[in-house]
């Protein structure tokens, strides 16, 4: 009796004391995995709570305001100064507005562009296609700084230069080239539903506007989402094509980055002040980010996969 | 309903467009950004004036533009349609301007010509003018005025310590501190050493570009290498001068590191916040020769007064412009001594007028703003207009092919290349070639 | 070696295939231009001369009105040069774009001809041409279609009918013609002329409207190969910076990437959302506030040097960016910046695909008794490099144009005395620093054509790959 129960019971305890082996091993690793998450969003964090924190920073020198940038992490003094100088003495409200405006339209523009292109590159044969397609990945990997200062000189010849609307023209213009994510999106979507649609006696518009755009939902909001923030984080192309001395019409890019950075505008006792403008930025963009955060993920990798 | 909200999109976004691209044609001026506000209630003022002298009322609108004078002209010269009616550029962009076609206009009336005579110093005058085709043209306006000064941090230096670069540097070792930095790596910040002049004498060590002639330009002189082995010393010393850190020359000061630094009126705000009330301003120091620096015939103990650029900004107007018929009135009222005054009062800077030190109320104060264009106004005595406006070359030989960088080189005896007299005279030889325009 | 050399005659029979075909196609052009001409009725054979005429005869009166407007308007401007900027469009164009203009003006009045507006509007006078030319051929082709519908007894299509059309049967038309009108303005056109401007004398000392330039042929190609000046000399070195940041950038983000997206993912970690966004928060904020930031936090008087300080690492402050006691010291700290920025990228997106690992594939391995080691190793590993493959390559090539993080961070210092391009420029940042700043615009070119030259060639590459991978079905 006894040999059998040991016969019995010692696998089931050996197998009872591996598990708790396991067991151990595995809350150890994930131990080690949230500890080592922690340590990685600390690294991650530590430059954007430096800049929330210097937002906020109200420090005096016998009276003076100290806007400079310095060597400890924390203030020694918090207020809204920061923010009260953005607002009264530089133009940034008007910088933020007009960035809004060129973002808000040159999102509509490009979305529409790019969808367009995506969806006849993908669904639609025709006989250039292919010298398209070439043509289209040739030019995306030029320089496109290089051609700035020609852009510059067309616009010129528009009579288009030093206004808002000649940055929404290059920054929509060109947003057809970027279509191979949606493309890849396009792909996915079974060519049969599209015939069935066609057999129905549906037109390639109505098949386009009520049967594949309404289902397109993750990538219309990528692409938006893209060409919406595109114009709050570029500084080079709008400084060129607005001209330096413009200030009215800059962009918040254009305008903080003057700021602090190249020329005689910039005075690094604003370095306060630039935190807090980089804050009033980011909080839009960040909000939108991680609002869409879904739709971002699914661009991003049906991007990466597709090439 | 959905289609509605669409359209009413759609036709939101076209009238916002409409809007931001509606233009009209204003007479444009750039001055500096410290002064924009100044110089635009200025022009209110000048048109209250037309309109109530002259039966027709002024008629365009002025917007006055901030603008980085450093580089305006050549802001201006990428695309002169749509630059500026009138523009502020320092005197040494002259040769640019006018070099080619030419991109400016020369001041042609004759109230204008006389009032320019009368209110600027000689020096100012051999610098706005430029000869083309025979004939001798004043094409710029002076109405501001800057140099190089010494900020200081008054814990440490006395009075006594900042007349001499060794006095400030004596302090500098004993507190384990630096004694300088300079805020920039070209040839302008290192103009201090290349500028300066024998004190006894007041003979200057180097020769740019006299007279607008190329060939009048030396620099490999036995002084000029003594001078640089002082700087080599200095830039060297782990309590001499370096450049300013990658923070910013202004966290240099605010920590300490360094006790002072080399800069001009524009510098005034950040080094009033990095010091506080323990900010000083002097003019730049002097220095002396040892054993270990004389070359050649110079003696050791000689006496040596740091130099810097005297420069002035002026108004030119743009030949392109449509609007030339009322641009020298205007101009004859905003450079006027009695504006440039008050631009002194209200925004700290320098008159280029050439009795503003003994005619200017504004000037008798004692605050830190007075003692800044007090200083800036001794400097004056030591220094020369950067002599670049003539020809356009000179402005690029002397700064854009790599000449600074070559002496900023010899100075931190940059991968100890520069150990021996020779090795420092063959790479000023070779500065010297750039600065004549050879291309090796 | 056989690989390489297959690859090379490859791609040379790939050009001439392209040729032959070019030749095929503008034969096949001419042969349909003859055959309509002797098969299309009077109208069409009108069509040839004046354009919109056989529409007319069609009653397609818009239509034919439409053509003959274009007509009337290309040779207006083609024989009246009107003027932009003081620049002639049109024949006079042509004639500028070969001269680049000889006027040299005076101080008063006379303005100089401008050099780079006459190479532009040369350049959008060719393209005018293409663009009429192929509006000639397509009033050809319209009127002679019309001739065959009228020969098959139907109706020719009205203009309303037309209009129908575009959202039919050519509805890719409607769809891609406002990006191929934007393309053609804003990226073909600067591209051809930036090109040209690789062909003339257009340096820092030329003022366009002042003093003017002119052709100067493989001369700035040659002072990069065999001249002794600054440029000569830091081609190469930045070149292979160029490519060793790109490689390095790539991999380190990559495998950087793999392991956060693999920590975050495994099973038993908690709040797995949380720490995604914490790593989305970094891609949302804008480069030009984020490297900023970093550029001042790891400054001399920074905060990250006042902690090692304090701990006692370091007894004075250490120069990690643009003043670097070594080339090497400024290189390791931006690779170690870009990781901030790039891994992020690469672990949302190697996330998505380790939940589509196989699961077939890992239960088939546990029954075989592979232990969790064996089977990541084996399994997958080779699935995420192969699906990610394409990702790889065009990150290598982004990696190889990335602006932001060297303009931002040291600007391309540290400074090699003699030249522009320092330690760390790339040759994007280099050719910004030459054009945008120093004003060697031709220079400038020369490089933007070297860079296409690195960036096609890698797609060329990752053509090849793809291709190759397409012919397997599996990945093992």
């Amino acid at each position: 009796m006894i040999k059998t129960e040991d016969y019995i019971k010692n696998p089931l305890k050996e197998k009872e004391v591996e598990r708790k082996k396991a067991e151990r091993s595995e809350r150890f690793s994930t131990l080690l995995a949230h500890l080592g998450l922690v340590l990685l969003t600390l690294v991650w964090l530590y430059p954007i709570v430096w800049i929330i924190l210097h937002s906020f920073r109200e420090e005096y020198r016998d009276g003076i305001f100290v806007g400079i940038v310095v060597s400890h992490y924390i203030p020694k003094g918090f207020g809204f100064e920061n923010f009260i100088r953005l607002f009264t003495t530089t133009l940034f409200p008007r910088w933020f507005l007009n960035t809004l405006f060129v973002a808000t339209a040159s999102f509509i523009l490009s979305t529409m562009m790019t969808l367009s292109v995506a969806y006849v590159m993908s669904k639609i044969k025709f006989k250039q296609r292919k010298l398209f397609l070439n043509l289209a990945i040739i030019l995306g990997l030029f320089p496109g700084f290089m051609s700035m200062i020609a852009i510059y000189y067309i616009l010129k010849s528009l009579g288009l230069t030093e206004t808002l609307f000649a940055l929404i023209l290059v920054y929509s213009a060109g947003s057809g080239l970027g279509f191979y994510v949606a493309k890849g999106f396009f792909d996915i979507i079974p060519n049969s539903l599209i015939e069935s649609a066609r057999l129905d006696g549906a037109t390639n518009a109505t098949i386009f506007t009520k049967i594949v755009l309404p289902i397109s939902k993750p990538i219309i909001i990528y692409t938006a989402l893209l060409a919406f923030t595109g114009p709050w984080m570029d500084f080079i192309f709008a400084r060129v094509i607005l001209g330096e001395t413009n200030r009215q019409i800059h962009t918040v890019a254009v305008g903080l980055y003057y700021m602090v950075h190249g020329s005689q505008y910039a005075d690094g006792n604003q370095f306060t002040m630039f935190a807090a403008g980089s804050l009033v930025v980011a909080i839009p963009i960040v909000t939108l980010f991680l609002a869409m955060q879904r739709y971002y993920i699914e661009g991003v990798t049906a991007g990466a996969v597709k090439g | 309903m959905k289609r509605k909200l669409m359209l009413l999109v759609m036709l939101a976004v076209t009238l916002f467009i409409a809007l931001g691209c509606s233009r009209s044609n204003p007479l444009v001026i750039w001055v500096g950004a410290e002064v924009q506000e100044f110089y635009q209630e200025k022009m209110e003022e000048y048109i209250e004036y037309y309109n109530a002298n002259n039966d027709e009322p002024f008629p365009f609108v002025v917007e006055v533009r901030a603008a980085d004078t450093g580089s305006a002209a050549a802001t201006f010269l990428d695309d002169m349609d749509a630059g500026p009616d009138i523009l502020t550029v320092a005197h040494d962009n002259l040769g640019r301007l006018i070099a080619g076609a030419g991109a400016i206009r020369p001041v042609q009336s004759q109230a204008l010509l006389s009032q320019i005579e009368s209110q600027n110093p000689e020096t100012f005058l051999n610098v706005i003018t430029a000869n083309v085709g025979g004939t001798e043209y004043v094409f710029g306006i002076p109405y501001e005025a800057q140099s190089l000064i010494l900020y200081y941090n008054k814990k440490y230096l006395t009075e006594e310590d900042v007349q001499t670069w060794e006095g400030i540097w004596s302090v500098a070792q004993e507190q384990g501190k630096r004694s300088l930095s300079i805020t920039g790596t070209d040839g302008f910040n290192n103009s201090f050493l290349v500028l300066s002049s024998v004190v006894e004498t007041g003979e200057r060590i180097v020769r740019l570009y006299e007279d607008g002639v190329l060939e009048n330009t030396e620099f490999v002189t036995d002084y000029m290498v003594s001078v640089l082995k002082w700087g080599q010393r200095f830039f060297t010393s782990p309590n001499g001068a370096r450049q300013a850190s990658d923070s910013g020359w202004s966290a240099d000061l605010s920590t300490e590191t360094s006790l002072t630094v080399i800069g001009g009126a524009w510098h005034f705000n950040e080094a009033r916040a990095s010091l506080g009330n323990n900010l000083g301003i002097a003019v730049l120091p002097q220095f002396t020769l040892t054993e270990d620096d004389v070359y050649g015939d110079v003696q050791a103990g000689t006496v040596m007064q740091s130099g810097t650029f005297t420069d002035t900004k002026m108004f030119v107007m743009n030949r392109s412009s449509d609007k030339l018929d009322y641009l020298e009135d205007i101009l004859l009222f905003l450079t006027h001594k009695d504006v440039q005054e008050q631009s002194f009062v209200r925004n700290s800077t320098l008159p280029a007028y050439k009795n503003a030190l003994q005619e200017f109320d504004a000037m008798q104060a004692d605050d830190i703003r007075t003692q800044l264009a007090v200083a800036q106004i001794a400097m004056f005595e030591h220094g020369i207009p950067q002599p670049f406006g003539r020809e356009a070359r000179f402005n690029v030989f002397y700064y854009q092919r790599q000449a600074p960088d070559r002496i900023l080189s010899i100075l931190r005896n940059t991968d100890n290349r520069f150990n021996t007299d020779a090795a420092i005279v063959t790479e000023m030889i070779a500065i010297e070639r750039i600065w004549l325009g050879h291309r090796d | 070696m056989d690989k390489k050399n297959n690859f090379i005659v490859e791609t040379l029979q790939r050009f001439g295939n392209a040729f032959v075909r070019f030749a095929q196609a503008i034969g096949r052009l001419f042969k349909g231009f003859i055959a309509r001409f002797k098969d299309g009725s009077t109208g069409t054979k009108v069509a040839h001369l004046i354009m919109g005429f056989g529409n007319l005869t069609h009653k397609q009166y818009i239509k034919g009105a439409l053509f003959f407007v274009l007509q009337i308007g290309f040779l207006l401007i083609f024989m009246l040069n009107p003027e932009v900027n003081d620049t002639p469009i049109g024949f006079k164009a042509l004639q500028n774009f070969i001269t680049l203009g000889t006027e040299e003006g005076d101080l008063f009045g006379r303005l100089a001809d401008n050099s780079m507006l006459m190479l532009l509007f040369g350049v959008v006078t060719f393209g005018l041409i293409v663009v009429f030319l192929a509006a000639y051929t397509a009033n050809i082709k319209s009127s002679y279609a019309s001739d065959l519908m009228v020969r098959e007894g139907k109706k020719p299509l009205t203009f309303k009918e037309d209009l129908a059309e575009l959202l039919d049967s050519r509805f890719h038309v409607l769809l891609i013609t406002p990006t191929i009108i934007g393309v053609l303005t804003f990226t073909l056109l600067p591209t051809i002329f930036m090109i040209f401007i690789a062909f003339t004398d257009f340096d820092r000392e030329v003022v366009p409207g002042l003093n003017l330039f002119n052709w100067v042929g493989f001369e700035n190609f040659a002072q990069i190969f065999t001249g002794s000046g600054e440029i000569a000399n830091r081609f190469l070195p930045v070149l292979s910076w160029t490519i060793t940041w790109a490689f390095f950038a790539t991999f380190s983000c990559y495998i950087g990437g793999i392991l956060l997206a693999l920590l975050i993912n495994k099973r038993t970690v908690r709040f797995k959302k949380l720490w995604r966004t914490v790593f989305i928060l970094t891609i949302a904020l804008p480069q030009f506030i984020s490297l900023l930031a970093m550029q001042q936090i790891l400054s001399e008087h920074g905060p990250v040097n006042a902690m090692l300080m304090n701990i006692g690492i370091l007894d004075e402050p250490f120069a990690f960016l643009g003043q670097a006691r070594t080339a090497t010291t400024a290189r390791i700290s931006v690779l170690t910046i870009n990781l901030w920025i790039g891994v992020p990228y690469t672990m949302l997106m190697t996330s998505g695909i380790l939940m589509n690992v196989p699961k077939d594939t890992y239960e088939a391995a546990q029954i075989d008794g592979a232990t969790k080691f064996q089977a990541f190793r084996n399994i997958t590993v080779p699935y995420i490099i192969f699906i990610t493959t394409p990702y790889l390559i065009t990150s290598f090539i982004g990696n190889i144009t990335s602006f932001n993080i060297i303009f931002l961070l040291t600007g391309g210092d540290p400074n090699v005395p003699g030249s522009v391009a320092g330690q760390t420029d790339l040759l994007v940042t280099w050719l910004y620093s030459l054009t945008i700043e120093e004003g060697d615009v031709n220079i400038g070119s020369v490089i933007a054509i070297f860079t296409f030259i690195i960036t096609a060639s890698a797609t060329l590459l990752s053509y090849r790959r793809s291709k190759a991978y397409k012919e397997e079905d599996t990945f093992q």
